[in-house]
């Protein structure tokens, strides 16, 4: 070996700071060598997807400095660090679906616009990195909305190879894999590095990040927790550095409610994205949690729960006064009581250019109207108004503008849409993402208080505290299946943890995941 | 008195559509001095009807995220309807004129269903059908202008020393009905809410489909009805009549404020679109500007109505 450690560093970062509404990394120190396999593992949000994308530009760092061999290196945006060698093959997949395998890949590597497209050499440089990867029987010239979900995301890692880069990064790269098109990735990668390129590789399965990587770095919270040798390390004692030391945090005591009757019940529900029956039922006046990890088929879920995607088998029934009604439709959940608060706020929750008073009543304008249908203005603005007051709603009043009110008081005001409806059982997917500390409290607190007055929750949260201090039970959703359920009291993080992951390292996972 | 300042400005900008249309017609009364008087104010309302009723249909498939590119030819096809029905079939004029209307309520429907139901993009299907419904006009009418005579003419006359005809009447009570509809209805806050994000409409439970598909059967029922109100004008069924009628009912609803991206918009703020266009047309003609030059402004002002839009929503 010639020189010291420090000149065969490929890559390093040091005190890297990123925030968006809270911190996403905090003083993130990062070296990694030539030639190294280096694993980056964790929770969801943990940071490592943000940590990625700042390394190729996506996103700049709030502060600190990166290094490529021991160079200051500032990526403005990818063609920046596609120039300094570093290609990714992101988790979201970055095809383009109606051009061919071989037109993706060309895009990707062409250095100028207006260069004459050789045809007939593009899809001979595509046919050999799609012999590479496995995919030895596909034509190069076959569309890529052509392919399954694990072709395409063979041919995403075909077309970050086809960069000849010398930093990879890799973000879930296998998720959509079957074990032997994940072992032959593993390997074409340990080939790389002996050639000496580098590759920072980053799963959620924990098994195929200590079978290929050298060393491992795990970030909680922003932080990096623990930088190891893989041949040190165990499954276990990386849950165990994800989870944190204070795995077992609990909220103030609250009391747990006696068993009272069944209000939901999901028997063998499958839908086009839930391929694995499901099967649970949820008391009135609980609140039940739904752990996974991004992708396990939370929000699917719920999605199906609510009407929003057609179930191909099962049935989801809500038990009310005076009967039993099948779920089929939004429409027909609404009047069931059933309210259902999405993940992405700004996708499909708020109508930003309308009133407040607009986004609270549109679910329930029937409360607000006439039986002909006319809107009554004056019972509008009453009902509005005290929502606005009960959930402390921050806004000048109910005609502001949804856009103009911050994300937790659009949040609160998301809730306030089903309080209006009398909503019975509230679906709530991420229900404090991207609200700041004292509206998740205020918000935790409203649901609390929902409860005791028996209406039913169930809520889908990437933070483990989260469910953990609000739920009376939580359900385990790992790779699309339902995998166990934990009642109060009787959980730790690390155990609902190493559920979530449970299903990602086992055979039949891969070959159902495959299947999808 | 800056307070006031502040209110007028204010005042000024929340009413800019109203406050063009009254700059629009100082200017030419400034300028012509025979601007201002009974005879303009009878061509603008005689010219007005047919235009306001597709506006008012155009405005609500805009603001539910749509577009209706076939209602200049449905006009002409409703049209043609009732003059086979009354010159070919003999039926009465109440009963072809609802023939009329129906059909173009049945354009409307196939667009829909096509558009909201098999999810094919609205532009392309009322694009073909914009096709489909001016060759039908000419089939139905046999490519020849069918004469009606004054019976039909009579829905389209001012009454004696008014100057307002049974048209006009109509299509001001439709303004006014279906500005109420928009505003007011569950309904029309529903039409707001597909297209503002249709997503999160459907997670509140409405039903964007049904939404998309029932304005555009209103556009279509409204267009058939400007056919009527056209063929009474004329006092003829006209199979070349309302060509390029759909580009002018949207830039009357663009200029009324309506946003092409849907979730906003006013069929009152259409309605004075429409007299804007008529206005101009009518004000630069009588000061002597050719038919080139005058499409030349009014295109600019179709422009210049978006960016004050623009500007207003900063």
């Amino acid at each position: 070996m010639i020189g010291d450690t420090r000149s065969r560093l490929r890559f390093a970062a040091k005190g890297v700071c990123k925030s968006f509404a809270t911190p996403v990394l905090r003083d993130v120190d990062l070296e990694i060598s030539i030639g190294h396999i280096h694993g980056l593992v964790g929770e969801n949000g943990a940071g490592k997807s943000t940590l990625a994308k700042i390394i190729v530009g996506l996103e700049n760092a709030d502060s600190g400095s990166l290094y490529l061999d021991d160079q200051p290196y500032r990526p403005i945006n990818t063609s920046d660090s596609l120039g300094a060698g570093i290609a990714i093959c992101a988790q979201e997949l970055s095809l383009v679906a109606d051009l061919s395998i071989a037109e993706n890949i060309l895009l990707h590597t062409s250095t100028s616009s207006f260069t004459r497209i050789r045809r007939k050499h593009a899809e001979e440089n595509a046919s050999r990195l799609l012999d590479l990867v496995g995919l030895v029987r596909s034509d190069p010239r076959t569309l890529v909305s052509r392919l399954s979900l694990a072709e395409k995301q063979l041919v995403e890692i075909a077309k970050t190879l086809a960069t000849d880069a010398s930093l990879l990064i890799l973000d879930e790269p296998t998720s959509a894999l079957t074990a032997p098109q994940a072992e032959l990735l593993h390997r074409i990668l340990r080939d790389k590095a002996r050639d000496g390129v580098t590759v920072i590789y980053i799963s959620h399965r924990l098994g195929d990040v200590l079978s290929v990587c050298d060393r491992v770095s795990v970030l909680r919270d922003g932080e990096v927790r623990l930088t190891k040798d893989c041949n040190v390390l165990s499954e276990k004692l990386l849950i165990r550095e994800m989870a944190g030391e204070d795995a077992d945090f609990e909220a103030a005591p609250r009391s747990i409610k006696e068993a009272s009757s069944i209000h939901l019940t999901v028997e063998d529900l499958q839908t086009s994205k839930l391929p694995n029956p499901i099967s649970f039922d949820c008391r009135r006046g609980e609140i039940l949690g739904i752990a996974g990890l991004a992708g396990s088929g939370r929000t699917e879920l719920l999605n199906a729960i609510f009407g929003l995607d057609k179930r191909i088998a099962g049935s989801i029934k809500i038990h009310m006064d005076y009967g039993i009604a099948e779920i089929r439709s939004p429409w027909q959940s609404i009047r069931c009581g059933i309210g259902l608060v999405t993940e992405d706020r700004a996708k499909d929750g708020v109508f930003r250019d309308h009133a407040l008073a607009f986004n609270v009543t549109i679910a329930g304008l029937r409360r607000i109207s006439d039986p002909t249908g006319r809107l009554v203005r004056r019972k509008e603005a009453s009902s509005v108004a005290q929502l606005i007051e009960a959930l402390h709603i921050r806004s000048n009043g109910v005609d502001q503008k949804m856009r103009e009110l911050s994300g937790g008081n659009q949040q609160k005001s998301m809730l306030a849409r089903w309080l209006h409806c009398e909503s019975q059982l509230l679906l709530l997917d991420e229900p404090t993402r991207g609200v700041d500390v004292t509206a998740k409290l205020a918000i935790h607190t409203e649901l609390v208080r929902l409860r005791d007055a028996g209406i039913t929750v169930i809520a889908v949260s990437s933070e483990l505290e989260e469910l953990q201090s609000l739920c009376d039970r939580i359900i385990v959703l790992s790779n699309r299946k339902l995998v166990t359920e934990f009642h109060r009291n009787n959980w730790s993080q690390a155990e609902i943890l190493a559920a979530a992951f449970s299903e990602y390292d086992r055979e039949d996972a891969r070959s159902s995941a495959s299947a999808y | 008195m800056n307070e006031f300042g502040n209110r007028v400005s204010r005042i000024l900008e929340e009413n800019l559509i109203f406050v063009s249309l009254i700059a629009i017609v100082i200017f030419f009364s400034l300028i012509s001095e025979s601007f201002l008087s009974l005879t303009t104010l009878s061509t603008l309302l005689n010219q007005l009807p047919a235009l306001t009723v597709v506006s008012i249909g155009m405005t609500l498939v805009l603001i539910s995220g749509g577009i209706d590119l076939s209602v200049g030819s449905v006009v002409a096809l409703s049209a043609g309807v009732i003059g086979a029905g009354i010159a070919i079939l003999g039926l009465p004029l109440p009963l072809a004129a609802c023939l009329g209307i129906l059909t173009g309520a049945l354009i409307g429907f196939a667009n829909g269903s096509l558009g909201a139901y098999l999810r094919l993009p609205i532009f392309i299907v009322t694009l073909g059908m914009l096709e489909v419904s001016r060759g039908l006009a000419y089939l139905v009418t046999d490519s020849q202008t069918v004469y009606l005579g004054a019976k039909i003419q009579s829905f389209a006359i001012p009454w004696a020393g008014s100057g307002i005809s049974a048209s006009i009447l109509v299509a001001l009570t439709l303004v006014v009905v279906f500005e109420f509809l928009l505003r007011s209805t569950v309904f029309g806050r529903q039409i707001v809410a597909v297209g503002s994000n249709e997503s999160a409409a459907e997670v509140s439970g409405i039903d964007p489909r049904r939404v998309r598909c029932t304005v555009l059967v209103l556009s279509g029922l409204l267009a058939g009805l400007g056919g009527l109100m056209n063929a009474a004008y004329l006092g003829s069924a006209d199979p070349n009549a309302g060509i390029g009628l759909e580009l002018s009912a949207i830039a009357a609803a663009v200029i009324g404020g309506t946003s092409l991206m849907g979730g906003r918009g006013s069929v009152v703020g259409a309605f004075v679109g429409v007299l804007i266009v008529s206005i101009l047309q009518i004000g630069l003609a009588q000061i002597g500007i050719t038919e080139p030059t005058k499409r030349v402004i009014t295109g600019a002002v179709i422009i210049l109505a978006v960016i004050l839009d623009r500007w207003r929503a900063t």
